[in-house]
């Protein structure tokens, strides 16, 4: 090979190295990857930053990237984003703008639902959701916050301090710790008699025969079974007794008749109407019943 | 009178600036002019391009490969705590592919090429060879300068892409091996808020400078005087020259074009 065809070649690898370094590389680092992907579409109101080369994230994870922004007079932007092909995007996703790190970058995120079978098809488009609240709101909030602190404190002092409040304050907590002292006092007192009584008791306790109260015990719990077992027998005689009267109330029986026939009452008063008569004229006349002849 | 002397001075140097500007525009012409000759600058132009391009390979990949590690190492233990990680790819990447790609390998194509450029040209200044092309009916300036010039255009752009590529995948790897940076949080913060425009901005630097490198250095080698010395005086003067012009050029284009970097 000559020298001349030798550097035209070197030549011709260097620039074509170059240029291959410099498309492959932009494209890479701006896409995420070296395939073109499917589009997706998304719909923002104005004002959400987003611009074109943003990371795509779907569940946290980089999918694709912003591939243009239209700008849409009805207070829009028409978001047309890039995924890579070997991921499709879930049915009932939705896509918000959230912020991207502390430098002000924007990505958009794809936020799948669980249960939802199927896949957004290339070319449509994925409905916005809320976005959880960037920096600018927390940064609002914390505002809001300052100012109402700012605004309790003031009031906090012309209410303490201006109107003699914190004096008041003060005085209180002086009555309340002279009130714990004395409380201290009277529970010191308390606790010296608690200790006295409770020396009695052991002494009382101890001067208790022990003996004594075993056989006590044991008397107790010998009269409990006696008084179990009369107890039992009172019941069997209670039931006895019971029954007895239920035949007598509601039996057939002449003593069940007696006590619920009035007839036979009647019968009974005139049986002994007539044995008192009977009775009486036997007394009076005794040879009219009783003849006793001997011989 | 002081004020006679002083205002003669400077008048003197005035003239000699505009003199200089002068002389440097009517090259600038001649090389325009060396255009419409192809025949002349076209075959000379492929051998420049392999001298300039081809041939600072190694040295552009040396340079490239300790700047990407050191810039990488120095910008991680600089973070404050609490920063994410993915902080450190990004600034790499904006250091090198803005600034320090293009720049660096402008001033050490600058000391390799330049110089080159200049001994060769003066070389043969000093030597009448020159002077031999012109009465061989040779425009010297499409011969000499012309190729050089298109080959310092040409691949100066091609090498600092090079360059940029080498010193990130050197960030990447000094990054992974030597810090608690992982590839998920370099690769992240390489790719945030990135731009084609910033690789263009980083090409246009490089044409700038090429194109500077080229001319600075033809021309002072062009009119050299005085023989051995001269060509050594012409050799540093270019160098010198041509350094500080890359660094105005780096001033002009970031001021122009700085504003167009992030979309």
């Amino acid at each position: 090979m000559t020298t001349k065809r030798r550097d035209e070649l070197l030549v011709g690898l260097l620039l074509i190295t170059a240029i291959a370094l410099a498309l492959g590389g932009t494209i890479w680092i701006a896409r995420g990857g070296l395939s073109s992907g499917y589009p997706l579409y998304a719909r923002f109101p104005w004002g959400v930053g987003v611009k074109p080369g943003q990371p795509v994230m779907l569940a946290g994870v980089q999918v694709g990237f912003v591939d243009h922004v239209d700008l849409i007079p009805d207070g829009t932007l028409g978001i047309a984003m890039r995924v890579q092909d070997r991921y499709r995007v879930p049915a009932g996703t939705t896509a918000t703008v959230e912020a991207n790190g502390i430098f002000g970058d924007m990505l958009v995120a794809l936020r799948p639902v669980q249960g939802i079978t199927g896949t957004i098809p290339p070319g449509d488009t994925v409905p916005a959701g809320t976005a959880s609240p960037g920096m600018a709101v927390l940064l609002g909030k914390g505002d809001s916050i300052a100012s109402n602190v700012t605004a309790l404190t003031a009031e906090l002092r012309t209410k303490f301090v201006d109107d003699g409040g914190m004096r008041d304050v003060r005085r209180a907590i002086g009555d309340v710790t002279k009130l714990l002292a004395q409380l201290s006092a009277v529970t010191a007192e308390q606790s010296k008699q608690l200790t006295a009584t409770q020396q009695q008791l052991r002494k009382t306790l101890s001067s208790v025969d022990s003996a004594a109260v075993d056989s006590t015990i044991a008397s107790l719990q010998a009269a409990t079974r006696e008084f179990a077992a009369l107890a039992k027998e009172l019941q069997t005689t209670n039931s006895k007794v019971q029954g007895v009267v239920d035949k007598v109330a509601n039996g057939p029986g002449t003593a069940g008749r007696f006590m619920n026939d009035p007839a036979v009452y009647a019968r009974v008063d005139t049986l002994l109407a007539r044995l008192d008569s009977l009775v009486i004229d036997l007394q009076k006349n005794p040879r009219k019943y009783i003849n006793l002849k001997i011989f | 009178m002081p004020l006679t002397a002083s205002v003669r001075l400077a008048s003197r140097r005035i003239r000699g600036i505009l003199t200089a500007v002068g002389k440097r525009g009517y090259f600038a012409r001649d090389i325009a002019r060396g255009v419409r000759d192809p025949a002349t600058w076209m075959p000379e132009t492929i051998r420049q391009m392999r001298t300039i391009g081809v041939d600072s390979i190694p040295l552009t990949v040396i340079v490239a490969g300790f700047l990407g590690g050191v810039t990488a190492f120095q910008t991680r233990y600089q973070l404050f705590p609490g920063v994410q990680l993915s902080v450190v790819g990004l600034i790499a990447r904006q250091s090198i592919v803005l600034e320090l790609g293009p720049l660096l390998t402008g001033l050490v194509l600058t000391g390799r090429v330049g110089a080159r450029m200049t001994a060769e040209i003066g070389t043969m200044r000093v030597t009448e060879q020159i002077d031999a092309l012109e009465t061989l009916s040779f425009d010297p300036v499409a011969y000499l300068a012309l190729p050089r010039f298109l080959a310092g255009i040409v691949m100066l752009p091609a090498l600092t892409i090079l360059a940029n590529a080498t010193a990130i995948l050197s960030a990447w790897a000094t990054l992974v091996l030597a810090t608690d940076v992982r590839t998920d949080d370099f690769v992240s913060g390489l790719r945030l808020a990135f731009t084609a425009f910033q690789v263009v901005y980083s090409l246009i630097k490089a044409f700038c400078f090429g194109a500077a490198i080229a001319f600075v250095c033809s021309y002072e080698g062009y009119v050299t005087e005085a023989g051995a010395e001269g060509v050594g005086r012409s050799t540093a003067l270019a160098v010198v020259i041509a350094s500080v012009s890359i660094l105005v050029l780096d001033a002009i284009v970031a001021a122009v074009f700085a504003p167009f970097i992030q979309a």
